[in-house]
């Protein structure tokens, strides 16, 4: 994937979005923990998050600006559904001890992730030095999390990361069936267009022919406007 | 009698409660939820609709929605069977997205807000709802009413008018349209995705780029939108793509007769000639969509010979347009609510179903945008205690001379106060003020604190009193400048004086401010005025590019702690930011 250029925009791109996605998500916690301590380190962390946002998205400009490419093609490529942010997360009623065992479990999954890409990214020295800076922050992300889960909860934190595991595996479990259902509901739709829709479509542009252009009346609300879906 | 509306499903969703004809609150999902443009279901509005009121679901006489919903999917299918086969893309997304959620709007309504019954469900036309927003909170007792947007169900603009009759009841009619797929706000978002822009967010950013260019391209653009001879105009919708794909808006045809789009990621070098076919883009699509604007409000005054017009729709947020009718198409007065865009149509839609619907007595709506969530000055106090921030609690007349002493500094002040606004704009109560006078002001807030593109302007705001003394306004224009919602020329003489407000054409997008609206920042206004001898002050949205604008104290904290701003207020607590104390120790100490 990131031998091929278009590939190594895109996900940089993409990358940029969820990190900034995840830094808001983690600024709305510390806007809404009680804690004082955890506001300052989840600020701390949220302003990391950010940051690492604007590298990745500085450095797929940087990409693009040294070489001329498709632009249109590559950024109206839709991604894979899923992805806000941390994994969809949601922080208004979340109790710390459950935020900070998912983000604990995120950021080691992350940091595991982004150590693989630094080693494959050796012929491009300005992407390995963002990952490199990425890893640091995630040294003390993964540490925070952690012992800060341990002092809140001092009482089944392991626990609590285990369970942070299972829920990561149900929502990518989630993801993909949503994927696969969509692909499945886009083909059966896709078919019905070309099947069912053809007749139809004749007397639809027969009738838009006949249209007049311009201003069109508009009719008074009738007895039943204010209950009408139509 | 108790109304709850609700806008929602495609961008700025949001909740408004009226209160026997009169609004109580208003809020976009996005200020609570922290996510901007939040276009689901408002809950959270709901929620604090209801507890601000002090009711419960079943206090509800009615529940409006603002738009159609099966008639807008009407349109959908209706135009992939037009533009068959090449809708075949975007079908399956199409009616995925409609068929999974919105077009069983009264089942959502119902099942989300267990306990009303489906008889109080109400419906309204969207383009109503915008119309209602419009001439149901303007002073006024007759007025023409135009509305402009991307697309509702069908429509994309209608002209109507409205009338307060003597007996107490008041009357809408909206009398003709012009319909999808010829739309000046997607006329006006196709450029805006051209130019790297994005859609539905950054149509302003179009505007602010205008300035810097010419109007060169304006036969081309004159190619993409015919006038009919009826006054109103038609796309020609080869060089649109809107219709067939959610992918792309304009066609091959449009970037043969435009030139190779902008890339999104690059930034715009004015200095380049690209950069510069940009601008001149901006500024033909511009002129184009303000004659058309003119001449159809025109029209519009010569049919109705009334002297005010309501105007609304998103593309009632280009103040640049909204000048231009009010000095050109005759009308005296032009009202623009403070929420035109379609969170405004929950305040619309509830405002409507109360006056038409349900013929309830009309009722004057308070002229001021303050209906959101109030600022806890004491949760402020506490957060920045408990992280060893300079925390004072001030005297009313104390403080303003200490805010206008840092502002005459050179400081930048986070400004809230009270309830927030409701619509886009900052105006007054969760704001970003700095002195106005240096362009290297604008030039700091661009880099430190908003992280924008250099070349978008900030905007003033000045006592009402005072606004003709600085700005050239036209008759007319202090009232358009109520809810910042026109620009205009700075004076001459005052430009260089006004360098970080003024922008290059000149121009400014200025807040005329009475005291009655927000009298604290009157009187803030009137105190740095004794200081720099201008009572003007730079008046920007509070937030950072990206996020919705602050709501709650711990909200405007947090951007205050992580951007380079210098002083936070919130009611009479006053923090000020010390050089460099940052939480890094924190840091340090758990890493």
């Amino acid at each position: 994937m990131w031998s091929d250029f278009d590939r190594r925009v895109r996900k940089l791109i993409a990358f940029s979005k969820v990190e900034g996605d995840g830094g808001r998500d983690i600024l709305r916690a510390a806007e809404l923990t009680p804690d004082p301590l955890l506001r300052r380190l989840y600020l701390e962390h949220a302003i990391d998050e950010l940051r690492h946002a604007d590298l990745f998205r500085h450095r797929g400009a940087a990409l693009l600006q040294f070489r001329a490419t498709n632009t249109t093609a590559l950024f109206n490529t839709n991604p894979l559904p899923g992805g806000h942010g941390l994994d969809d997360l949601t922080i208004k009623g979340e109790p710390d001890y459950r935020l900070l065992a998912f983000l604990h479990v995120a950021e080691k999954a992350a940091a595991g992730r982004f150590e693989i890409y630094r080693e494959v990214v050796d012929d491009d020295p300005a992407t390995r030095a963002i990952f490199d800076e990425i890893l640091r922050d995630e040294v003390f992300h993964m540490n925070y999390t952690y012992t800060q889960l341990a002092r809140i909860r001092p009482q089944g934190y392991r626990r609590q990361v285990w369970q942070a595991r299972a829920s990561r595996l149900w929502k990518r479990y989630l993801r993909l069936a949503i994927v696969v259902a969509s692909a499945i509901s886009g083909m059966v739709l896709t078919l019905m267009y070309f099947v069912v829709l053809a007749p139809f479509a004749v007397l639809a542009k027969r009738a838009a022919r006949r249209e007049p252009g311009g201003w069109t009346p508009i009719a008074p609300p009738g007895s039943n406007s204010s209950t009408s879906l139509y | 009698m108790n109304i709850l509306g609700i806008s929602a499903y495609y961008h700025d969703s949001a909740a408004a409660f009226v209160i026997d004809g009169v609004s109580v609150g208003a809020v976009q999902e996005e200020r609570l939820l922290r996510h901007k443009n939040d276009a689901t279901f408002p809950l959270g509005a709901i929620e604090w609709c209801l507890e601000h009121a002090g009711l419960e679901l079943a206090d509800l006489d009615a529940v409006v929605f603002y738009e159609r919903s099966m008639r807008k999917f009407d349109r959908i299918l209706t135009s992939a069977l037009r533009t068959f086969p090449h809708s075949w893309r975007s079908f399956p997304e199409a009616i995925k997205n409609s068929l999974g959620e919105k077009v069983w709007a009264r089942g959502i309504i119902s099942s989300h807000l267990g306990g009303v019954p489906r008889s109080k469900i109400l419906f309204t036309g969207h383009h109503h709802a915008h119309a209602a927003a419009a001439f149901l909170t303007a002073p006024t007792g007759r007025a023409a009413i135009l509305t402009v947007d991307g697309v509702g169900e069908w429509s994309t603009l209608t002209v109507g008018h409205g009338e307060r009759r003597p007996g107490g009841t008041a009357g809408l009619t909206l009398l003709r349209e012009i319909r999808y797929p010829h739309s000046l706000g997607l006329l006006y978002s196709t450029f805006t995705a051209y130019l790297g822009f994005d859609v539905n967010e950054d149509e302003y950013k179009v505007m602010g780029l205008a300035a810097y260019g010419r109007p060169t391209l304006m036969d081309e653009v004159r190619k993409l939108i015919r006038r009919t001879t009826d006054g109103a105009f038609t796309l020609d919708m080869d060089y649109f793509e809107y219709q067939t794909t959610a992918a792309r808006s304009y066609s091959r045809r449009f970037v043969e007769l435009f030139g190779r789009p902008r890339n999104p990621y690059e930034p715009i070098d004015l200095e380049s000639a690209e950069g510069r076919r940009f601008a001149d883009c901006a500024a033909s699509v511009q002129r184009v969509l303000e004659d058309t604007l003119v001449d159809i409000a025109r029209a519009l005054h010569q049919e109705t010979g009334l002297s005010d017009l309501c105007l609304a729709g998103g593309v009632a947020l280009n103040g640049v347009a909204n000048a231009r009718i009010l000095a050109e198409s005759g009308f005296e007065r032009v009202f623009v609510p403070s929420a035109p865009g379609d969170a405004g149509c929950a305040l619309g839609a509830a405002l409507y179903a109360d006056r038409v619907y349900l013929g309830n007595p009309d009722r004057e709506v308070p002229d001021h945008p303050f209906w959101g969530p109030t600022v806890d000055a004491k949760e402020l106090a506490r957060a920045a205690r408990e992280d060893d921030q300079t925390v004072e609690e001030l005297d009313e007349a104390v403080l303003i001379e200490r805010i206008a002493d840092r502002l005459a500094d050179g400081c930048i002040v986070g400004w809230m106060d009270g309830a927030a606004e409701f619509g886009p704009r900052a105006l007054g109560h969760r704001s970003i003020l700095a002195a106005p006078h240096a362009a290297e002001m604008r030039d700091r807030l661009n880099r430190d604190i908003k992280y924008r593109e250099p070349f978008r302007p900030f905007a003033p705001v000045t006592p009402i009193e005072t606004a003709d003394r600085y700005f050239d306004l036209p008759p007319g224009g202090a009232r358009l400048g109520r809810f910042m919602s026109g620009v205009f020329p700075v004076r001459p003489e005052w430009r260089s004086r006004l360098g970080a407000i003024t922008h290059v054409d000149g121009s400014a997008r200025l807040q005329t401010l009475e005291r009655g609206m927000a009298p604290r920042l009157h009187a803030l206004l009137e105190a740095y005025g004794r200081r720099s001898g201008m009572p003007v002050l730079l008046n920007t949205s509070f937030n950072v590019a990206g996020e919705p604008i602050v709501n709650r104290a711990l909200e405007g904290y947090s951007t205050f702690r992580r951007c380079g701003m210098d002083v936070l207020v919130a009611g009479p607590t006053l923090v000020t930011k010390r050089a460099r104390q940052q939480a890094s120790p924190a840091k340090e100490a758990v890493a």
